[in-house]
């Protein structure tokens, strides 16, 4: 089983971006190690619900990004980079920061007001913890 | 398993899902056929008459009433529509319910028309010239079997099938009163033994026709059908 | 080349106040299609036609390779299929039904029909007049899944039921297809139900099939974009475009064959694309059904 999945109705996003991004979560977290098989395409969509062309979708798509390996016959594992983990997150981030970005330009905001709200938000979440 | 035998199979299936279903009905009409000979037996003219209508109708119960409940009811309570994703086809279906229909009314019939022959064999409750008469008195809700459950069958709809069941039951006293018309037929019942006269043969045999037929009209008039359910 | 287990082609049915215009429709090995359309589309129709139950005026109907109607009777050992309105026997209990089919099916898996009454809350001594709605939707399916067919046709399953239920349903479907061979046709005027488990798609409507296809490819050529369109700039016609509403300054573009070139052309014309949405099914079914109507109209 795999309890941790879970497809949201409401999250706008198409199933297939959804599985990708638990995927990667599951192994940015360290769930899934490097080299390590994950379930199979069929075993997924069962424990999903969903249908097998979605998942099959997914993987495609994970695999075209080196995170994870599908041999014919052998099922699929966790691609062998080492950092993997790592480079997820970072990729997160990474996502994270542009979105910010983008939003911040339609607002009208520049890079460096940016970087000011930023450091505010930093001072911010620092006094949440110490309380 | 070849495909043939899992196809009589199937068959075989609704035929024992039939007796499943009208079992209890036909021993209870069987039951009240049986005590209606009873009451014949004790003698006097009035346990004949009263016995003797009794008898009669329990025949056309059982004769009217497998077909109406059998296979209408199976029609309009969607049971019909469960039974054919099964892997039978639907002349398959109507060899089944035909076979299956026919075997229920002949256990009671052949029973109680037996049962009846053999009490005026035996015991003498008619004169055995009454045999003939008796016979095609029998065969009658016989033909009216066949009616409805052909009407019910290839119409597939309640009106028709309660209309033919209403046109027989009132026809059955018209069609005795014209029998009692035909020279050599009435006359003879009285006599100590049957008289087998050419009256009386073509009626049985005229009878009998008419089953005949009207089944195999049925089975050739389902097998023209494109759409079902 | 993979196997199809349905294959109906030029397939067209004339009644009084319905016709089926020659539909093409395949549906391969080991994938669920999902069969959508409003009521009266003919959905039912299509089914029963591939049932053998209904015979086509016109047209070649392959079922699991057995030519339809001809071959219904060896086709249904390995077909099953439910629809809504079938009924299970009154007076008889779950338990009779479960051994009528047993004694039919040799495929008969009594061990999985343990399982599914489990899984569904149903037993075995319960009349099928008992049952409420939904139990009996789970009877007459538990009698179907439990004989393992290879081809599983079921006319609105999901119709009528309690969204635990539903799921129950929909879970036993996608376990089903934990088997690679085994392949599932099913209409639904749930939108929900077939975005979620199916792997092809499609759509009828007053009789004709308006798609049919991969639902991933599908949903992935659907876009709706919002764009700001300033004063005096006139949005081009491009291809690929079903809808335009338009309203001052704001657009909303419906794409049923969008590709990033379609955005990149908008900003060319002048107008700023400010987002780009995905549609779910039940969006794109609206939309397309009020598109392929007025396309007939004109």
């Amino acid at each position: 089983m795999n309890g941790a999945f879970a497809i949201s109705q409401s999250d706008k996003r198409a199933m297939y971006l959804q599985i990708m991004e638990q995927v990667k979560q599951r192994i940015a977290v360290g769930d899934w190690t490097e080299g390590q098989t994950i379930p199979s395409i069929r075993q997924l969509a069962v424990d999903l619900e969903v249908s097998v062309i979605t998942v099959k979708r997914a993987y495609l798509e994970l695999e075209r990004e080196g995170i994870i390996v599908t041999q014919q016959g052998k099922g699929s594992r966790v691609a062998s980079t080492p950092g993997l983990g790592a480079r997820l997150r970072e990729q997160e981030l990474v996502q994270h920061l542009d979105s910010a970005l983008r939003i911040a330009a339609q607002l009208g905001i520049r890079p460096d007001e940016l970087e000011e709200r930023l450091r505010e938000a930093g001072d911010r979440l620092a006094e949440k913890e110490t309380i | 398993m070849n495909s043939t035998d899992m196809k009589d199979s199937a068959v075989k299936h609704l035929v024992l899902k039939d007796w499943r279903l009208n079992r209890m009905q036909i021993f209870l009409s069987m039951a009240a056929g049986v005590l209606a000979l009873g009451v014949i037996q004790r003698g006097g003219e009035t346990a004949f008459v009263v016995g003797g209508v009794w008898f009669f109708m329990s025949l056309i119960l059982v004769g009217h009433m497998l077909p109406l409940v059998g296979i209408l009811n199976e029609r309009k309570k969607q049971n019909l529509a469960f039974l054919m994703s099964l892997p039978v086809s639907f002349l398959q279906y109507t060899t089944a319910k035909l076979l299956s229909t026919l075997g229920m009314f002949l256990i009671p019939w052949l029973t109680l028309v037996s049962a009846g022959l053999w009490l005026i064999e035996s015991r003498g409750i008619l004169p055995r010239g009454a045999i003939p008469m008796a016979l095609i008195l029998a065969f009658m809700p016989f033909v009216g079997f066949s009616l409805i459950t052909g009407a019910v069958l290839v119409s597939e709809s309640e009106g028709w099938g309660i209309a033919v069941n209403v046109a027989c039951s009132s026809s059955y006293a018209l069609v005795w009163y014209f029998l009692g018309k035909i020279p050599g037929l009435m006359s003879n019942a009285m006599a100590p033994s049957p008289v087998w006269n050419s009256a009386a043969r073509n009626v049985l045999e005229c009878e009998f026709g008419l089953v005949v037929a009207i089944l195999g009209l049925t089975f050739y008039l389902q097998s023209k059908k494109k759409d079902f359910v | 080349m993979t196997d199809l287990a349905i294959e109906l082609s030029g397939v067209g049915k004339e009644y009084r106040f319905f016709s089926l215009d020659k539909i093409h429709l395949q549906v391969p090995e080991g994938q669920i299609m999902g069969l959508i359309g409003p009521n009266g589309a003919g959905k039912s129709t299509t089914i029963r036609i591939l049932m053998g139950l209904v015979h086509q005026d016109c047209g070649e109907v392959r079922v699991l390779g057995h030519s339809m109607p001809a071959g219904q009777v060896a086709a249904k050992w390995d077909i099953g299929f439910a629809s809504e309105d079938m009924r299970l026997y009154d007076g008889l209990t779950l338990g009779w039904h479960m051994n009528f089919m047993r004694s039919i099916y040799p495929k008969w898996d009594a061990a999985y029909a343990q399982v599914l009454l489990k899984r569904f809350g149903l037993r075995q001594e319960q009349k099928i007049k008992g049952l409420s709605h939904g139990q009996r939707v789970k009877a007459m399916l538990l009698l179907v899944f439990a004989r393992k067919p290879k081809l599983l046709v079921l006319d609105e399953p999901t119709t009528g039921l309690d969204p635990v239920a539903r799921h129950e349903i929909l879970r036993e479907l996608t376990n089903v297809m934990a088997d690679e061979g085994r392949s599932v046709l099913f209409s639904s005027h749930n939108t929900q139900d077939v975005e979620q488990i199916s792997d092809q798609i499609t759509f009828i409507d007053r009789g004709r099939i308006i798609d049919s296809m991969d639902k991933e490819l599908y949903l992935d050529r659907w876009r709706r974009l919002r764009l700001e369109v300033p004063f005096g700039v006139q949005l081009p016609a491009l291809p690929g475009i079903i809808g335009i509403r338009q309203d001052g300054r704001m657009a909303i573009v419906t794409a049923n064959a969008f590709a990033p070139d379609l955005a990149n052309a908008y900003e060319r014309s002048g107008a700023r694309v400010q987002r780009i949405e995905n549609m779910t099914l039940e969006e794109i079914f609206v939309a397309n059904v009020e598109h392929s109507r007025e396309e007939v109209e004109v």
